[in-house]
Formats: structure tokens, sequence, C-alpha cells
């Protein structure tokens, strides 16, 4: 009998989570493309041997939990599927360069005459790897030069350095991960950094050192963060310079994802929860206050290509204890990302033009996604532009937490900053989105500050 | 002593003395240490002797607040000041001033001395709190912390004790022993009694910025308690320094207290 090669599908091998990789990034597969064989597809067969050969520092028993569901095939269509999804998990453990499948029928001693062995020939990366990368976050870019050691004990565990700088901040940070075995998801990571960040709107340099550790499923984290506060000016607000000095935050936080959309950039359908909750204090430090966020957005297909999209963002922050909540740890609001309309979070209370932030806030957007007028054919560079008409509206305000529930509802209802426009958005990869729009601020209060007429805006997560 | 913008004093100097001017120090009670504490005793006592009032506020980032770190400082309308040279300054745009009647040369003289007190009384202060070990254990590290949690109090004293002790070593004082600082102590108290002499004050009648910072460090020195008494003895030995203390803190602190009838955040303990 002839051998049968199931060769890779897909040319790039995937990463596994990486320091300030989004876990939305990684790209959801499509279905497998099956080549079927007419004459062996009903043929029942039993897999007999898997192997796994090109280890070199890697433990056995780690990978004993991605291949085992090979054995359990039945037909050789199920074999080539159930090896291809070996293989992705192979992959995304980032601890091979590449990984190859070569599906034989048996042979030795003890071959059954439908018995087959499947082989995964593997390529383990380096020991040492460097790396340099280009981010984009919220209206900010950074460097980021790395040195990397993967899968440093054989089992999966992975050691980085990194170094960022960037146009509002710097930071450098050392970081361990190390999944569980057989669980992927289920991981555990240890960071230590420092990050000094600028923050002009509100006149405010913060500086943090901090030492967090989550397990992720269900992401479970543990934060201690040294910050420190200075004023970047000597004109900055009183407001703002009473808030200088040294504070220590230590913080459990729980969030839970959950995401149906095709894409994280430009969904076409499917939508996303996304609740965090942050209790800090209980565990030592000095900011004390428990703390909310949720977003929601909808996606569905509408006429002609086109998208409607509906987002709402909330959040609270209520300080437990005497103290009243830093500036480090409020919410903003406004800015190309937000409320389209208004400059980089310049809305809400604010001080001789620092803002100084809010206790709560809610944010809701509608968006009409078309693509391209008179594109020719689909596909190339047209396909990543879309055409997009906005209706954004927000509140940000501290709240008297003696009151009611409703009491509190009423003061987010009232001055409500809304704005309206289009635009246009380039997509970039998988990760981040540039905007340019055309913006009608409404709404605003004195002290805001608008940005209106055009706006440019660039990052990982709009409103 | 760092100087302020000019610019922003000469357009504060036409606005008045607000009610609400506050002077901002670290914690009085727990955390601030006898440098400080000298410091600001220093500035209260000249814009009383200005008659300007004030309210004094304990903060614990009141040194991170200070636009230059130092304390104390003062917050006037629109205006942040720290250190009582730049105050003076201030306030002379304001048009008070305690030193308009000397002439050039008791005005260079009053600066002398004022620099003397500075570079001796203000350096020994800091060297026997931080560079003395058992004082620095005792007293400095633990009243310096704590405002803060676990671990960043010991963080935050240790850096500030390294920083005093770097201070120490660019200006040679890093050599001296304890005795010696307080020999360093007693011969700028001599010099101090001997321009004195039976003056009511430095300058003969009028009070100027001298008395007050002369009269902040030797009475913080004089009632505040520390691992021994060595220093507090040094000043008593001259005994015009001390009816000096007794003097101003007669005039500028009972009086005021007493009309004022408020329990007084700033009560101040009687010499022993």
């Amino acid at each position: 009998m002839g051998t049968v090669h199931a060769r890779s599908m897909d040319s790039y091998p995937m990463h596994g989570r990486d320091l300030g990789v989004n876990p939305d990034d990684l790209e959801v597969m499509e279905a497998v493309q099956e080549t079927k064989q007419e004459v062996l597809e009903n043929k029942d067969v039993v897999v007999q041997h898997v192997n796994i050969e090109g280890m070199g520092r890697t433990k056995e028993d780690y990978l004993g939990y991605e291949i085992s569901d090979v054995f359990a095939a039945r037909n050789l269509v199920e074999v080539m599927r159930k090896s291809h999804e070996a293989r992705q998990r192979l992959l995304r453990l980032g601890i091979f360069k590449e990984v190859e499948v070569v599906i034989d029928v048996s042979e030795g001693a003890d071959a059954l005459p439908n018995g087959l062995d499947v082989t995964f020939e593997v390529t383990e990366l380096k020991r040492l790897t460097g790396s340099y990368n280009i981010y984009v976050g919220n209206n900010e870019g950074s460097m980021v030069l790395g040195i990397k050691l993967p899968n440093m004990f054989g089992r999966g565990e992975k050691l980085t350095f990194q170094f960022s700088y960037g146009t509002k901040e710097t930071s450098y940070g050392l970081s361990f991960f190390k999944p569980q075995s057989g669980y992927y998801e289920r991981n555990f990571t240890l960071n230590l950094y420092k990050v000094t960040g600028q923050f002009p709107w509100s006149s405010l340099k913060e500086t943090d050192r901090g030492f967090p550790l989550w397990m992720t499923d269900h992401t479970l984290k543990w934060e201690g963060v040294w910050r420190e506060l200075g004023c970047l000016a000597r004109s900055a607000s009183f407001a703002v310079r009473e808030e200088s000095g040294h504070t220590l935050k230590s913080a459990l936080s729980h969030t839970m994802v959950i995401d149906t959309r095709n894409s994280a950039i430009l969904p076409r359908r499917g939508a996303l929860l996304r609740i965090n909750q942050e209790l800090a204090g209980y565990t030592g430090g000095d900011a004390s206050f428990l703390k909310e966020d949720v977003e929601l957005q909808l996606n569905r297909p509408f006429i002609w290509g086109s998208v409607l999209s509906a987002s709402l963002w909330g959040g609270m922050i209520y300080p437990l204890g005497a103290q009243p909540t830093s500036i480090a740890d409020r919410f903003y609001l406004g800015g190309p990302t937000s409320v389209r309309g208004f400059s980089m979070y310049s809305i809400g209370p604010q001080s001789e033009g620092d803002y100084l932030g809010g206790e709560a806030y809610w944010a809701g957007g509608l968006h009409l996604y078309t693509p391209l007028p008179f594109r020719s054919n689909k596909g190339g560079l047209a396909d990543l532009f879309r055409t997009h008409f906005f209706l954004n509206a927000g509140n940000l305000c501290n709240l008297n937490y003696g009151e009611g529930p409703y009491a509190h509802l009423q003061k987010l209802a009232e001055c409500i900053r809304w704005s309206y426009g289009a635009g246009i958005i380039l997509r970039l990869g998988n990760i981040a989105r540039l905007e340019l729009n055309y913006c009608f601020p409404m709404g605003v209060q004195s002290g805001d500050r608008i940005c209106d007429g055009v706006q440019f805006g660039a990052g990982i997560r709009f409103l | 002593m760092s100087v302020v913008h000019v610019m922003s004093l000469s357009t504060a100097a036409a606005e008045p003395w607000p009610e609400k001017a506050t002077l901002y120090q670290p914690l009085k009670e727990d955390q601030i240490l006898l440098s400080d504490s000298a410091s600001s005793l220093a500035v209260q006592t000249f814009l009383r002797m200005c008659g300007l009032p004030v309210q004094v506020s304990c903060c614990a980032n009141a040194e991170y607040m200070s636009p230059s770190g130092k304390v104390p400082f003062i917050h006037v309308g629109n205006q942040v000041v720290s250190e009582l040279g730049p105050i003076v300054q201030f306030i002379k745009a304001k048009g008070h001033s305690l030193s308009d009647g000397l002439d050039d040369v008791q005005r260079a003289e009053m600066k002398a001395y004022m620099e003397l007190v500075n570079n001796m009384l203000l350096t020994a202060e800091l060297y026997i709190q931080w560079c003395d070990d058992y004082t620095a254990t005792e007293i400095s590290r633990p009243r310096y912390s704590s405002p803060y949690s676990w671990p960043l109090n010991h963080i935050l004293a240790y850096q500030k004790q390294w920083e005093v002790q770097r201070k120490m070593n660019a200006i040679g004082w890093s050599g001296k022993s304890l005795e010696q600082v307080y020999e360093d102590v007693s011969q700028c108290c001599q010099a101090l009694s001997q321009r004195l002499g039976t003056q009511p004050y430095f300058f003969n009648k009028q009070p100027t910025e001298l008395d007050a910072l002369v009269f902040g460090h030797l009475f913080t020195i004089l009632t505040t308690q520390l691992t021994n008494d060595e220093l507090a003895e040094k000043v008593k030995s001259y005994t015009n320094l001390l009816s000096f203390c007794h003097r101003i803190e007669h005039t500028y602190f009972k009086e005021h207290d007493r009309e004022s009838q408020s329990g007084s955040p700033q009560s101040i303990v009687d010499i022993p």
C-alpha cells in the first residue's frame, strides 16, 4: 500500500499567549479542507502508533494530551482531520517552529492490516530568540525589543524580557509563563514590570512597578502595583497635585469573556460580552475599591454587504473605606476610540483644564460599516477599507454613594454627550484599525474639550 | 535653595493675600521629622511676623506634592511656592517685607547668617536623622514610612535614607562622626549667640526672616524628643538664644492663639 502524506494546510505557525497580545487576536480557523481519497473513505482503520519525532528538550509527557485524540479516529478521513487538529494544538503551544504530519500504514511485527501510524515531525524553537515589534495601542505606538527563552524546562515554560519605548510610555518587564499540561488555556503567568506613562490630558505622570500573576480560563488575576504619580508641569492643577506621591495597589481581578464574533476587528456577525471586576485593598496595599467594567458588542450583517454594529460600555468604581479613589483608578471617556468628536479622555470632571476622571460612566455606539463603493473586484487592498457611519453617546461623572440607585441612574442620564459622523476605516491585520472620521460633537458640557471636524484614531478597542 | 520662576511672582504681585492660604507639611503626629518640622515652623513664624494668616494642612504626600520636592510649601490663590527663600521673595512681590529697613551691609550679613543656619544647622539635623544608624532605625525610618503599607514603607524609607547619605557624601559630611557634628552645631550656636548679643532680635528692634529661620530651627531642636538630649543641651548652653526663643514664642504664638480661640492644630509645647 502507498503512503498518504497529509501536509500542512497553512504556512505560518501560531503563537502562544504573548505579553501584550490580546487573546481575542488568535484567529479561529475556518472549516478544514479535506482531501478525500474516494477509495479509502469508508474503510475502517485503527491508529496503532502515534509518534513524535524531532524532540530535543521537550518532555514527552507534556505532549501526550495534545495528540491523544488521534487514537480515537475510526476511518481515514477522521484520522486526517484529527491529525490536523492535533497539529494545530501542538503549534499553539508556542514551542515548535514547524509541525508536519505523516500518516503511513503500520509496519512491524504487530501491524494490523488496517493499522495506521501517525508521525508528527516537529522542529523545536531555538533556546534563545530575540524579537523586535511595533505595537499600536489606543492612539499610541511603541517599539518593543524582546528576548525570549521558549520551552525552558521542556514543558512549555517561557521566560520573556521586554523593553518597550513608546510615544506615551516606556516600560520594561520580565515575564514567566507556564501552561498546565493538557489544558493550554489554563496557565500561570508571573510578570514583573516598570512602566512610566504620561497623561497630558490630566497633566499627570505615572510610574508603575508591578507584579501581576494570573490564570486564564475565566481570567483570574492578582496584581501588585507600586504607583508613583507626579505632575507633568508646574502648571498642573492643584487637584492633580494633591494626588502626587506613592501608592501601592494590591488587587484581585476576574474577567469573563464570551466572544462569538468571527473576527476581533470589523466582525461581520457575532457578539462579545466582557465583564471584569477588580477588588483592591483586601490583600494589602493603600488603594481600596471595588471596580466593575462591562463591554457588550452586537454585530449583524445588513443589506448590500454592510454590517450593523451596536456597542455598550459601562463601569463603576466604588471606594471601600475612608479614602477617596485615586486618579489612576478612575474611568476616562472621550477620544477617537471611545466617544468620537471629543478630545482624548476630555469628558467629565476637570479642574483648570486637567481631567480628573470619574467614578461611573456609560458609553454607547451605533455603527454602519459598508464596503468601499465602486470597488471593481473582491479581495485586494480595497477589502481592508470600510466606510462607516456612527452615532456615539456617553457620560462620565462622580456618584454620590449615599443616594440610592435611582439617583445614580438619573445622574448618569443628565448631561449626555453625543456625536455623529462618518469616516473611513483601515484594518491592520487582525489586531488594530485606523480610523479617519468627520465628527459632529453634540451635548457638549462646559469643561469638555471637543475635536469637531476631522479626527484620526488608531487602536485595538473602539466603541 | 532653589529659585522660583520670577515671571509668575510678578503676575501674582497684584493679587491681595487671600483668606484661604494654606501651608502643607507632612503629618504632624506620626510622620514629620525634625528637619522638616524646623523648616515648617520657620515659614509659619515668618508669615506670622508679616501678619499674614495661613492655615496649616497636614498631608502624608506633602513632600511629593511640593514643586521642588521639599516641605513646607504654601498654596496661595493659584500659586504654589515651596521653601523659605522663595516664599520670602514671593511675599516681597506682594508688598510685605521684613527686611526693608536694612541697609545693604546688613542685608548681606543677614543672608550670610541664613546661609550659616542652612549649611550648619539644617545639615546637622539631616545627618543626625539619617546618617546616625541608631536614630535612623528607631525614629526616622519608622516615622517617615508610617503612612504607607508594606512593603512600600520599607522601600521608601530606605530610598530616602540613601538619598540623604549620598548628599552627605557630596558635601563631605560623611566622614564626620556624631561628636564632630555636635561640635559644629555648638559653634554655629555660638556665632548666632554672639551676633544676637543682648538685642531682642538679630537686627535690633524689628524681626526679620533670619529671626524666623533661627527660631524655627532652635525651637524645634529644643522641643523634639530624639534618642538623646545632646543636641538640645548644646543649644541650651546659650542663654540668650533660649530667651530669644521664649520671646518669639510668647509674642507670635501665644498671643495669636489667645486671639483665635480655636483649638489650633499646632499647639506649641512649652520649652522645658
